[in-house]
């Protein structure tokens, strides 16, 4: 008897007694070594979608996007009424599909941004891969000071951790900044020397 | 704070081989509810959520890429070995002890990492490669963190006789025609309600 889980090699459906085991079981089909581990939800129905029921009685809400649409509960966002076709369920809150991409463009639900720009690293690359070739720094030590002011609010990484990037790629810029002007004081004194 | 909502389960590791020319790496972080799939190249991160309720399977593939690279090194290093022993010449000598030394470092470090292995995560929707999870130890440690996890999300782990049980009542259901197999290995089955 098979589950609708399939060999990663030769995608033959895998059949009882090589779920859950503790060690690795060969393949029945191809022989390769597997370990798979099914859960609960690999036995649970999709639930199917709702259409939203017609408002009958006269005084009944309807939905603010589907006004014939019986309302069945508020947005959680901007507190519409909504159908159940217009219900968008996440982490146990209610949305309507406009609040969803409204949140999602603008980072207020956290839990649907799934892209970030890390604009401490960017500025770290910019204070220091130019010092390789040090002539490039005049034009990107401004640059990296720049990114590091503007983006110094923009939300970091998910996982990785506070502002040390930017701090070090301000001072760099600060000092590559301070070596130029430096320099360019020092030549133009010689000059008029 | 982001360094108190994840917790580091794997270290960032190369997508492919190939990706590791463009910086491109990824990483597992655990979160509350869910396992964070993290993918940067060094400037953005995209992140992909999968949620322990709907985790359906954790598949783990044995590969031959360990015992490949192990060959790969080894060869080499024999045929160096007597060449260094053999030649009077002492600076050919240092180089050919040098090389040999460095396949041997790069082979004791691939020989303590460990077998090597594929890692697939199965929701409803979809089946991702996990590429951090490249080795078996490493794998298993992992999955025997998510497992009790996705089991306490999920109501309780499957024992190899609910699975029978299962099995039995999905195979009785689905002589009704609810699962329909979508013949690319890629998708999973389509289940009809």
């Amino acid at each position: 008897m098979s589950l609708p889980v399939q060999c990663p090699k030769c995608s033959a459906w895998l059949l009882e007694g090589i779920f859950n085991q503790p060690e690795l079981t060969p393949c029945p089909a191809c022989g390769v070594p597997l370990q798979v581990e099914i859960f609960p939800a690999l036995f649970r129905k999709i639930a199917p979608g709702q259409s939203g029921e017609t408002v009958i009685v006269e005084g009944e809400s309807g939905c603010f996007y589907h006004p014939q649409k019986k309302a069945v509960l508020p947005c959680d966002g901007c507190g519409r009424f909504l159908c159940a076709l217009c219900d968008c369920q996440l982490n146990g809150q209610h949305f309507c599909p406009a609040c969803l991409e409204t949140g999602k463009t603008r980072g207020r639900i956290k839990s649907l941004d799934n892209q970030r720009t890390l604009y401490d690293s960017i500025a770290l690359s910019l204070a220091v891969y130019p010092l390789l070739i040090f002539y490039f720094t005049v034009i990107t030590a401004p640059m990296a000071l720049f990114v590091a002011i503007r983006y110094w609010k923009s939300p970091p990484s998910l996982v990785h951790r506070g502002k040390i990037r930017f701090v070090v790629a301000v001072i760099l810029a600060l000092l590559q900044i301070a070596g130029w002007g430096i320099l360019i004081v020092t030549l133009a004194t010689r000059h008029r020397s | 704070m982001a360094t108190t909502e994840y917790q580091r389960l794997t270290s960032s590791r190369a997508r492919s081989s190939f990706a590791v020319a463009f910086m491109a790496r990824t990483s597992l972080w655990l979160g509350a509810d869910h396992l964070l799939f993290v993918e940067s190249n060094g400037y953005t991160e995209a992140y992909k959520r999968f949620y322990f309720r709907d985790i359906q399977a954790l598949v783990v593939q044995k590969t031959q890429k360990a015992a490949i690279i192990n060959a790969v090194l080894a060869i080499p290093l024999v045929l160096i070995l007597p060449f260094a022993l053999g030649t009077q010449a002492l600076g050919l000598k240092i180089f050919l002890f040098s090389l040999a030394g460095l396949f041997a470092l790069i082979l004791l470090v691939n020989l303590l990492l460990g077998r090597t292995c594929r890692c697939f995560l199965r929701t409803a929707v979809q089946i991702e490669q996990l590429p951090p999870l490249d080795r078996l130890g490493r794998a298993q440690k992992v999955f025997a963190r998510l497992r009790p996890l996705i089991a306490a999300a999920q109501g309780g782990e499957l024992s190899p006789e609910t699975i029978s049980e299962l099995m039995r009542q999905q195979a009785s259901s689905s002589e009704a025609g609810s699962t329909v197999s979508t013949g690319n290995p890629a998708i999973p089955p389509r289940v009809d309600s």
